[in-house]
């Protein structure tokens, strides 16, 4: 070694992979058969799209936003959906692009979940919440406890330099949930008025959904709550690390990543 | 190593059909890696056994969409890393005991010996105790790469990063790792042999 003070890479590398197998971990658990256990407690749902026709409870969604497409103005709508599957790269949400937006009565309110605190919701919810510094704390806190891994809503008011958005009633609304954990759980869908732009946000890929407002259907899996529909604003939503984050709100695309970007 | 993709594809195939058998065995199979992988972020075992249990039941109701002949080892690991991060927070106040504990095993385990063997066991704990003080993502991508030999394709799959940014993310982590060690920390003086 030229300096014995400093570790090549190569060096740190062969140290490490001598190290490796003395690594000192605790005696690996048996979870195979706790795991079995917990399994066949709950019989595997049924395959996303491959099967999904014959899943009742898709069958009724499809029903629900059958019944939407038809009252939509009285517009000329095929009797099967011309939707093209978008599978995003982000998991937790599915988009469907549909030939028409469908409308849909506006709703009075939002159904947010629980009110609560940033620190009981923290206690809830299977992953760190995240808040971003440019908005700073949120005016109000929602808690969704009934879906895995639970969801989180942080609600900010209009403002100056936030302007209102007529779908809900507020200024930004930033939802988080463990898309890894229900990858059918907000389906979209969106019309022609609407466009979908890739992105990226602090290097994962991302979605930007702006333009005419689109249906989102808020789909809880194996619960007998029905689902939410309702017409969401420009929507910023991407993943990291298991977490799906949604922001929702009339700014536009580079506010909402900025916003994104001061995320911890 | 050779058989295992194709095993792996089989009892995919028919866990995906509700063969409950079939998913017990890729348990048994990966149960070890996964406790680990999870052991590497925590630093605790319980949390650890705790994440690699709901990501072996998560995994399970994931694997609908799971894309038929990809491997499935990365793609579990994932899951696995992404569990062990949500309990880290929990976890983070019992690392330091877990890191005085490993320090008082690896001092039980020096024998009484030769100079050679002391000087590589003393490499070996401040080896270990740095790589416990890096980031998680650092931590991780050195583990998978060197401690339990993921391709460069798999780490891509594990890490969720693209493929291309594997390199980078090995090269900057052995760097944090380099700069964390201390000043005049030097190999054993068998180079390279730092097992004694």
């Amino acid at each position: 070694m030229a300096d014995p003070r400093r570790l090549s890479d190569r060096e740190l590398e062969r140290a490490l992979t001598l190290v490796g197998p003395q690594y000192p971990y605790p005696p690996t658990p048996n979870l195979a058969g706790l795991v079995r256990t917990r399994i066949l407690a709950r019989p595997l749902p049924s395959r996303p799209w491959r099967s999904s026709w014959t899943d009742p409870r898709r069958l009724a969604l499809a029903a629900v936003l059958l019944l939407v497409l038809i009252g939509a103005a009285g517009l000329a709508i095929p009797g099967t959906r011309d939707a093209i599957a978008h599978f995003f790269r982000v998991q937790g949400v599915i988009v469907n692009r549909v030939p028409s937006q469908p409308s849909v009565t506006p709703a009075t309110s939002i159904d947010l979940g629980r009110p609560t605190t940033l620190a009981e919701a923290q206690s809830s919810v299977k992953f760190t919440i995240a808040v971003p510094s440019r908005l700073g704390s949120p005016d109000a806190v929602y808690l969704t406890s009934g879906i895995p891994g639970g969801e989180v809503a942080l609600v900010y008011k209009a403002r100056p330099g936030i302007p209102l958005v007529g779908q809900t009633g507020i200024g930004v609304l930033i939802t988080e949930f463990r898309g890894d954990l229900i990858p059918e759980f907000i389906t979209k869908e969106v019309g022609p008025g609407t466009t979908l732009t890739e992105t990226r946000v602090n290097g994962d890929a991302g979605w930007w959904i702006a333009g005419e407002p689109h249906l989102i259907i808020v789909r809880i899996a194996g619960s007998d709550q029905p689902e939410t529909l309702r017409l969401a604003a420009n929507t910023l939503v991407w993943e990291h690390q298991g977490v799906t984050y949604r922001i929702e709100s009339a700014l536009s695309q580079a506010e909402a990543i900025r916003i994104a970007s001061s995320l911890p | 190593m050779e058989g295992r993709p194709l095993d792996d594809t089989a009892l995919v195939e028919r866990a995906r059909n509700g063969d409950v058998n079939a998913y017990e065995a890729l348990v048994q199979q990966y149960q070890e890696l996964a406790f680990r992988v999870a052991y590497q972020v925590t630093g605790d075992a319980a949390d650890a056994e705790d994440a690699a249990q709901e990501a072996f039941v998560n995994a399970y109701y994931a694997l609908g969409r799971f894309r038929v002949g990809s491997p499935f080892r990365p793609w579990l690991l994932r899951i696995v890393a992404n569990e062990a991060r949500n309990r880290r927070a929990s976890a983070h106040r019992r690392i330091a005991l877990a890191e005085r504990a490993l320090a008082a095993q690896s001092s039980g385990e020096a024998a009484p010996s030769p100079e050679r063997a002391a000087e590589a066991d003393e490499f070996r704990t401040t080896l270990i105790t740095t790589l416990r003080g890096l980031r998680v993502d650092d931590r991780l991508v050195l583990a998978y790469r060197l401690f339990f030999d993921l391709s460069e394709a798999e780490m891509a799959v594990a890490l969720n990063c693209p493929r291309g940014t594997v390199k980078s993310r090995l090269s900057r982590a052995l760097a944090r790792l380099r700069v964390a060690l201390p000043d005049d920390i030097r190999l054993p003086s068998s180079a390279g042999n730092v097992d004694g």
